[in-house]
């Protein structure tokens, strides 16, 4: 257990608290910089899709997780970037100039949302998110001077400074990376800073916020285009990465998906928003692999232990089959999410912290410790 | 200056390139192909919105390969199918082509689904020199292709495109019914909007005007306002851009106003699903459809057998889908084994534009292939629903 001795109060808020987290977040920066050059495009290509979606993750993270306002909507604002750099890249306007700006679009569309939402708690503002994912939808379908419509938009290889990114070169999965990493060290940064703080209060209590002189209006409004932005920058990636959008990639069921990366992640920490986009971007492929390698090496199992080669084959055979069956992947696939909510509401960062705390406490761990406190239940009438 | 010399050689090779044949500069893999075994992938829908086609293209797909293995394979060797799972999402589409490339290295990618999932993924296999083989969706992208970019020459499609078989079967209507108002309703994606040109198309090179032109929302239930509007117009042909439950649901509708009219939907209403859920409704249906949809009992000759060993191996009827799924493997399987004994990605992208014409069990028009052009055919049948069959009313039809 490592003891801290305080002499500087900034100490409290300092990013990097103590030399052990230059040492892991180091370490975990060199894999992550070296990983392009051992692993080939399959895993790339995933990686580079957990990058996106964390992105994403972390500015869901900023307005649900610390302002406490659910979205269901954040795949319009995805597609609002995506959109933007589709349109922009074919005027001939630079990467580097449609990049910041398709943030700064979808951060305005984000503040206009902010407005009406001010009225509206938990469901009705999820509802009212909905809406405008609706409407966004919509707006792609029917704009075919801008968007094409339905028929969708072909996005060409991103091009920096005269020099193209392909979607799955080295130097594409660097540019994700860095854009995740700037967004979180961002995201860490306004955490500490007086509007995080007054985020994370309107989260706990609006009332209590309010009485200590909290504008609760331009909070809400802030924290919404802030998370819109972020979201912006995440859709030209994806829209570069796709090559290809059309209306019915951003439906519900994506704004769903990335609502399941902060749940997850663990809805209260910018290192959930990451842990659930790994989860949710990689549990598919893993199953696929799983589906494939299972047979295989049981029926390689079972024919050392003395089964006949005849037998072996038809039980990989018959595993098989029983592995591509239609649907057994999205069963599975929704029985793992169901366990997350049933027994980890803390998310996968809750488990990890769990993990850590019973090392560094060894032996006297107290499960009580992560036990849901009762005086953080809000009720309806007192907001 | 630096640059422009740069553009200047470019150019100069890219002129130089052109003056050669083409399929000499188009990469083509010769990943898959071992001494005993040639591997092919694809990816279905086999869990998302439009599993109804997934799942029995896959069903085909297997018995193909099935069938193929059993009588000695493609010169020899046995083809292997490996399937993922799309579920309808381009980013899962991009995933299982990667992988289906790079860990299981497929030699071509067969049937694969649905147009986002098809189109956001098909640079990847043409980087890789993997042949894109007769994905189901008819929309353009799957067989137009710019000579410039020599690996667009690895697509292939043996759909009947949406665009050309509603010209076609509109045509025949019109001539045979005389239709004083025309009318539509479409789904508002690509899909229904492919529909709605060739719908266009078609008035306007009859000179016609459409009556009323009505679409909605992918996932509709209630057509009501849609249908009223048409009768309204006094529209005596309504075209249908729909699927499966908007078709019956327009006919219900119809159905429930009194309104006596005659419907033609476009190919995917031509599915006996259509019939099994909407019975009585759908009577009278006309469709485009591009073969002859096969039932068990009335089948005859290579046809029934197929039924029967359809049923045998899935426990379930075969339906236009399968056999969509079926012709692929077995369409890529007739080139393979034309491409000789001696089989690489060059050959058997030679075979594929060799002109020669796959003719299948179902008796449908044959498909093949030029180096200019990929698409297989646009012949097209119109087809009606007669005491719950779909019946061919005439074939062979053009615009």
């Amino acid at each position: 257990m490592r003891f801290i001795f305080k002499t500087d109060y900034d100490q409290d808020i300092r990013i990097l608290k103590h030399s052990g987290y230059w040492w892991s977040y180091g370490i975990l920066l060199a894999v992550m910089v070296a990983t392009p050059y051992v692993l080939g495009s399959y895993m790339q290509s995933q990686l580079v899709f957990v990058f996106i979606y964390a992105i994403v993750g972390v500015a869901l993270m900023i307005l649900t997780g610390f302002t406490g306002q659910a979205s269901l909507g954040h795949a319009a604002f995805l597609a609002i970037g995506a959109y933007t750099a589709g349109f922009m890249q074919s005027l001939g306007v630079p990467f580097i100039v449609y990049f910041p700006l398709a943030a700064v679009l979808t951060g305005v569309v984000g503040a206009l949302v902010g407005f009406p939402a001010l009225r509206l708690h938990g469901i009705y503002l999820v509802i009212a998110t909905i809406a405008f994912a609706f409407i966004v939808e919509e707006v792609l379908a029917r704009w075919e001077s801008v968007t094409h419509g339905n028929e969708g938009m072909r996005v060409r290889t991103l091009d920096l400074f005269d020099i193209p990114i392909p979607r799955d070169s080295d130097a594409f999965y660097f540019l994700c990376l860095l854009v995740l990493v700037g967004v979180s060290v961002l995201a860490l940064n306004l955490l500490r800073s007086p509007t995080g703080r007054a985020f994370i209060a309107i989260r706990d209590s609006e009332t209590a916020g309010k009485s200590m002189g909290i504008d609760l209006a331009a909070y809400k409004v802030k924290s919404f285009a802030i998370s819109a932005a972020i979201t912006g920058m995440a859709g030209v990636l994806f829209a570069h990465k796709m090559t290809f959008i059309s209306p019915e990639m951003f439906t519900l069921l994506l704004s769903i998906e990335f609502i399941m990366v902060i749940i997850i992640g663990g809805a209260f920490g910018v290192h959930g928003a990451i842990f659930g986009a790994i989860f949710i971007v990689m549990v598919d492929p893993f199953l696929t692999a799983l589906k494939d390698d299972v047979p295989v090496l049981v029926s390689s199992i079972a024919s050392s232990l003395g089964m006949a080669k005849e037998t072996a084959t038809d039980l990989r055979d018959d595993l098989s089959r029983i592995g591509s069956a239609a649907g057994l992947k999205g069963a599975i696939y929704g029985l793992i999410i169901m366990m997350f909510i049933l027994f980890e509401p803390y998310g996968l960062y809750g488990r990890w912290l769990k993990v850590k705390l019973f090392f560094q406490l060894f032996p006297l761990y107290k499960r009580a410790t992560f036990k849901r406190q009762k005086t953080y239940v809000k009720s309806e009438r007192n907001r | 200056m630096r640059l422009s010399i740069l553009k200047a050689a470019l150019l100069g090779a890219a002129f130089g390139l052109a003056a050669l044949p083409a399929s000499a500069q188009t990469k083509v893999t010769n990943n898959g192909i071992t001494p005993t075994e040639i591997v092919i992938g694809t990816h279905q829908d086999l869990s998302g919105p439009i599993k109804g086609w997934g799942v029995p293209v896959l069903n085909g797909m297997k018995l193909a390969v099935e069938e193929i293995n059993a009588a000695g394979g493609i010169n020899g060797r046995k083809l292997r199918l490996i399937a993922e799972d799309s579920a309808y999402d381009p980013k899962k589409a991009v995933l299982a082509s990667q992988k289906l490339v790079e860990k299981d290295k497929i030699f071509a990618m067969v049937g694969p689904m649905g147009s986002p999932t098809v189109i956001a993924s098909q640079d990847i296999l043409f980087d890789a020199g993997v042949l894109q083989l007769f994905p189901l969706t008819a929309a353009e992208f799957t067989y137009k292709f710019d000579p410039k970019k020599p690996q667009e020459r690895l697509k292939f499609s043996n759909l009947l495109p949406y665009v050309e078989s509603t010209r076609a079967a509109l045509k025949y209507m019109v001539e045979q019914k005389k239709p004083k108002a025309v009318c539509i309703m479409y789904q508002d994606d690509e899909y229904g909007k492919n529909v709605f040109d060739g719908f266009t198309q078609q008035l306007d090179a009859m000179k016609m005007k459409p009556a009323a032109v009505t679409s909605y929302k992918r996932g509709a239930s209630d057509f009501s306002s849609q249908v009223a509007k048409m009768k309204s117009e006094n529209c005596d042909l309504v075209v249908l851009g729909t699927i499966l439950r908007e078709t019956i649901g327009a006919m219900a509708e119809a159905k429930k106003l009194g309104w006596d009219v005659t419907f033609l939907g476009a190919t995917p209403t031509n599915i006996p699903d259509t019939i099994g859920l909407g019975k009585d409704t759908v009577e009278g249906l006309y469709a485009a459809g591009a073969f002859e949809t096969p039932y068990a009992d009335t089948a005859k000759g290579r046809v029934k057998e197929w039924t029967e060993a359809y049923k045998k191996m899935f426990g379930t009827e075969a339906n236009t889908q399968s056999v969509i799924g079926y012709n692929a493997v077995m369409t890529f399987a007739f080139f393979a084994e034309l491409a000789g004994k001696e089989l690489t990605g060059a050959k058997m992208l030679a075979a594929l534009e060799g002109g020669k014409a796959y003719m299948d069990i179902f008796n449908s028009p044959p498909s093949k292939f030029s180096n200019t052009n990929h698409l297989a055919n646009t012949i097209t049948q119109v087809q009606q629903v007669k005491n719950g069959r779909w019946v061919v009313i005439k074939d062979g039809l053009a615009f």
